[in-house]
């Protein structure tokens, strides 16, 4: 096996290695704040994807204008959800899962509903290939993959350095604590759920042109974000970052060695074998 | 104090509970109308939710528009009777157990004779557990092999299947398109991809090709960067995404392009023409040889199935794929056969099925496969092989079965 | 409080009685169908319940019943043994797996464990479906798995007498957990639930406490997984899925964590909706969904507890004194 052929499905499996961790990110922040995993998580993603395809496949916007839009979008359906049947399950988690899954049902059934049941096309919205030392990525991915780097950079920059984002990390730290500090915790919630669920929309945008747009296409995603988190540590961006490349890397490389529907077992023996060794995941803090 | 209102918090919302969970177990009665005085109800499974949701929901479309047609013409007339058609479709959500279930519920609260309708193989084999004791003629479009067999007398295939189509498709290749010696195939990780991927590879086998590739991914699979780096390195003159759907197919193309592959393409499995090129967009697509794709705008096709692909897409809004006009034709097939038994019984029904060729949107029909599976239970029709031409699918040649010839 | 013992005996007479009589009412093979189905997922509910009583979302529950159901097709189609013998091999089975998974998962608690068991069931699923194709079946399942033999001169062929076999199975279990929920294992389990870290300063071995609650339960889902295995005849490892496995979860949750008589309720209801809605497609989803959510946001303790409020509203109704709220049978 050429040296060159390993280093492709390297590339391969980091190629969108950060749209994913843009879910997982999504999918953390909440359950930071709220202490729920929310199922329907991915049923945002989809949701964003056919934002994309409304508007910028049908209707003809730009695709960053449209991007932009579908993250809002989805984000004030978040705070929507948040207002209407999260707010009060907060670190229910039993209650929160059968809540979430009724929600994932509603919306996946609606979308097959409202937008018909086969696979929508996005047309890209960038051609051609980079070939660098014999390595192929297509200028679409490289584009997608900036994008997603980009949001990651503004989400860390937005809970660093404005006050909601402070706010949220405190509600993250200590609820109570940050309820004596005079933190509008209600509001707070909905504007973590909201960002987060902006999150998967905004990959979901991103991804619509690469992927198309089908009611069922946010399982996947999701299941990918459950890894990555887990292996990079629960309410962690770095490690949300570590373990999307890292679940990248095992499943590019692990697709040259053995069928490549057995490669899906690999991500789920990480998050044992992290979990075993430590506990609260490679970045993950007490 | 005057009220307790927690208490009565409590109460509103035990009510409103209880209301919810009756008033859900009040809409499945309501759906149960009331029964007309001859009525032949018939029966449609499918996964008809979910990420397989696009298979279930045209095989209940082409049996909704075959009823249709027959009650607005007055009804079924079987010997002296009439009959207006009733379908009852239930989802099974793609789950074999599920599958049971649904076809229990069919065969026996419905009281059910004919099951026109199923995808997916696995479920397959559990509603022929259900259906094959009770004698109810069962068609599916499910491609396991072991869905056919002298065991399940009572089971039919009302689509051609990797069978019937690998080798006349790959024939065909050889003889027009004697630059292409190795070809790569992929295909869903399940009973029909891997059956499809065993048929191909033996037909390419037996015509001297070399199979350069012959892999699975797992269905849901969006990214195929990974599994094509491994492919297009064994560097394939053409690429068969053989039992992939549509979707899925589509992605593969356009990313193999991506990945700069510029070889002959093929789709043994083909469904959907029109997804396959909206996803893959036109440069992929360009020169996907299907022998399965049925385009029903084509000029080529019959007047019956351009009606009916006009019809489907104004009462659905979506172009009609392979097994919606393939489980039309069943519900004409089996429907026809009623009449010439002058008998809803389902051995009389199979005694005429298996008498003599049928009239359909495909064209001349019979029932055939014995040298495959050891029963005459496979629907034969003229295979069509049409390749796509800058986003458009035009039929290049007909292939018709042995069993037609004679 | 003398409810507390009456309320078992009450409610496994009410089962045993309601299991009993409906071969008398109907030989429906669809109705049979159904209430078979019931049973065998009250058998798993209630074995899940176990260990949701000690505070964890087991994800990989419905894995054991795959390993139950694999283990005894494999036992009696390969090596020829007979149902009855692999009924007890197949449970045994998946328990014995059940001890290192168990170890290995329980290390880890809240959403790392829900997560954890989720990552077990879909390497069980995954393994299922793409290694050892010619043991497993693979992608395209096991089929012709033979229907129980003969035992003691019964026959084990028809709907109603494969009904009577879960039926007896579903009892044992019900009256085995149901003692277990209100013995010192049940009230332990509380215990550990509402408080961990007092629990283990009590004394209590939280640790081996929840891995015998893991290992309890798979061996019931073991049990249930055989008997599925040889009553569909065909196996499908997506039959051991997400999709089946959150079914389950719903089915305990809407009936209600919080008494053994939860899951009972959640289930025959679940179940007869589902059935009732079958034909309205992907509708019936977007009804349960919304049913789902309704419920968890008006009845956050589940059906069992509207059964409780009812009670109340009627003894006030009645003009007696509200008495003690007691999560039991619905009379």
């Amino acid at each position: 096996m050429s040296s060159e052929l390993l280093v492709q499905a390297l590339l391969n499996g980091f190629g969108l290695a950060m749209v994913y961790v843009l879910v997982a990110l999504g999918l953390t922040l909440i359950f930071s704040i709220l202490e729920i995993i929310n199922f329907a998580h991915g049923e945002f993603y989809m949701l964003g994807g056919y934002v994309t395809y409304y508007v910028y496949a049908l209707s003809g916007l730009n695709y960053f204008a449209t991007l932009v839009l579908a993250i809002l979008t989805v984000g004030v359906a978040g705070v929507v959800a948040e207002r209407l049947i999260f707010h009060d399950l907060r670190g229910k988690a039993l209650n929160a899962f059968i809540v979430s899954l009724g929600l994932l049902w509603v919306m996946q059934a609606g979308a097959q509903l409202a937008f018909g049941v086969l696979d929508k096309p996005v047309p890209s919205a960038f051609s051609g290939v980079v070939r660098v030392l014999g390595l192929v990525m297509s200028v679409e991915r490289l584009v997608v993959t900036l994008s997603a780097i980009v949001l990651i950079v503004a989400l860390y920059l937005f809970l660093r350095l404005s006050r909601p984002g402070r706010a949220m990390r405190a509600v993250a730290q200590d609820p109570d604590a940050a309820a004596l500090q005079g933190v509008n915790i209600d509001a707070v919630s909905a504007l973590g759920f909201g960002v987060g669920c902006a999150l998967a929309g905004g990959a979901g945008g991103l991804l619509a042109p690469l992927f198309a747009v089908s009611p069922a296409m946010g399982a996947l995603p999701v299941v990918k974000a459950f890894i990555i988190i887990i292996v990079g540590g629960m309410g962690s961006l770095p490690g949300a970052v570590l373990g999307g490349l890292l679940l990248g890397g095992v499943e590019g490389l692990g697709a040259l060695f053995m069928g490549s529907a057995a490669v899906n077992i690999l991500g789920f023996l990480m998050v044992i074998v992290v979990l075993l060794v430590r506990p609260r995941g490679l970045v993950g803090g007490a | 104090m005057f009220f307790n209102e927690e208490e009565a918090t409590m109460r509103i919302r035990a009510s409103i509970a209880t209301v919810a969970m009756v008033a859900l177990v009040a809409a499945g009665t309501a759906t149960r109308g009331a029964a007309q005085d001859k009525t032949l109800t018939i029966g449609v499974l499918g996964p008809l939710s979910g990420g397989a949701a696009s298979y279930g929901v045209e095989l209940v479309r082409g049996a909704e528009m075959r009823a249709d047609e027959i009650n607005k013409a007055g009804g079924l007339k079987v010997g002296n009777d009439v009959y207006h058609i009733k379908l009852v479709s239930y989802d099974h959500k793609a789950l074999a157990a599920d599958a049971a279930t649904a076809a229990n519920k069919l065969v026996f609260q419905d009281k059910v004779k004919f099951i026109i309708g199923n995808a997916v193989g696995a479920t397959c084999n559990a509603v022929q557990t259900v259906t094959e004791p009770e004698k109810v003629l069962f068609s599916f479009v499910c491609w396991g092999t072991s869905n056919l067999g002298p065991d399940k007398p009572y089971s039919f295939r009302a689509m051609l299947s990797q069978w019937e189509v690998a080798e006349p498709f790959y024939r065909w290749v050889k003889e027009k398109h004697s630059a292409v010696k190795r070809v790569a195939l992929i295909s869903p990780n399940d009973t029909s991809g891997k059956d499809t991927n065993t048929a191909v590879v033996k037909a390419l086998k037996g015509l001297g090709f070399e199979v350069a590739a012959d892999e699975y991914y797992e269905r849901g699979t969006k990214d195929f960067y990974p599994i094509l780096t491994k492919i297009l390195a064994t560097k394939p003159d053409m690429l068969d995404v053989a039992a992939a759907p549509a979707g899925e197919g589509g992605l593969i193309l356009k990313q193999a392009r991506e990945l700069g592959f510029k070889g002959a393409k093929g789709w043994t499995a083909g469904t959907n023409p029109f997804t396959i090129i909206g996803v893959a967009g036109k440069e992929a697509a360009e020169g996907v040889w299907s022998p399965t794709n049925i385009n029903v705008k084509s000029d080529f096709v019959s007047p019956t199935v351009r009606r009916f692909g006009e019809e489907y897409e104004k009462r659905y809004k979506e172009v009609p794929g392979v097994i919606a006009v393939a489980n039309y034709a069943a519900f004409d097939v089996f429907t026809k056969a009623m009449q010439d038994a002058r008998s809803l019984d389902t051995d009389k029904v199979l005694a005429a099925l298996t008498q003599k060729p049928f009239d359909t949107v495909w064209g001349k029909l019979v029932l055939g496969g014995r040298e495959t599976y050891g029963i005459d239970r496979q629907f034969l029709y003229p295979l069509v092989i049409s390749e796509i031409r800058d986003g458009k699918v035009v039929d290049i040649a007909q292939v018709l079965p042995a069993a037609l010839k004679k | 409080m003398e409810r507390r013992a009456a309320a078992p005996v009450a409610g496994v007479g009410l089962i045993a009685l309601a299991a009993a009589t409906l071969p008398l009412i109907t030989r429906d093979s669809y109705y049979l169908d159904v209430a078979t189905t019931i049973l065998m997922n009250l058998t798993l509910t209630m074995s899940f319940r176990l260990q949701v009583s000690t505070g964890q979302i087991n994800m990989a529950h419905i894995s054991f019943m795959g390993i139950g159901a694999y283990a005894s097709a494999l036992l009696v189609t390969r090596v020829g043994l007979s149902f009855w013998a692999t009924l007890w091999l197949g449970a045994l089975v998946a328990a014995l797996l059940a001890v290192p998974i168990g170890s290995v998962a329980l290390r880890v608690s809240g959403p790392y464990y829900f997560l954890i068991t989720f990552a077990f069931s879909e390497v069980v699923r995954l393994f299922f479906n793409n290694f050892f194709e010619g043991l497993f079946g693979g992608p395209s399942g096991l089929v012709g798995i033979p229907k129980p033999g003969r035992l003691l001169g019964l026959v084990f062929d028809g709907k109603p007498a494969l009904y009577g076999l879960m039926a007896v199975l579903c009892l044992i279990v019900v009256v085995a957990l149901v003692r277990l929920d209100y013995s010192r294992f049940g009230l332990t389990a509380g215990a550990i639930r509402q408080a961990d870290l007092v629990a283990e300063t009590l004394g209590v071995n939280v640790f081996r406490y929840k891995l015998t609650a893991f290992v309890l339960g798979s061996f019931v889902a073991g049990l249930a997984g055989v008997f599925f295995a040889h009553f569909r005849q065909v196996l499908h490892s997506s039959d051991f899925g997400l999709e089946p496995m959150v079914l389950l979860v719903v089915f305990t949750v809407i009936g209600g964590t919080g008494s053994v008589w939860g899951p009972v309720i959640g289930t025959i209801v679940m179940t007869l909706a589902s059935e009732l809605l079958r034909e309205l497609h992907h509708y019936e989803i977007l009804v349960f969904g919304a049913v789902l959510i309704l419920t968890m946001l008006f009845a956050p303790e589940g059906l069992v507890a509207l059964s409780g409020a009812a009670r109340r509203r009627l003894r006030r109704l009645r003009g007696r004194a509200p008495a003690q709220a007691g999560a039991g049978l619905a009379p």
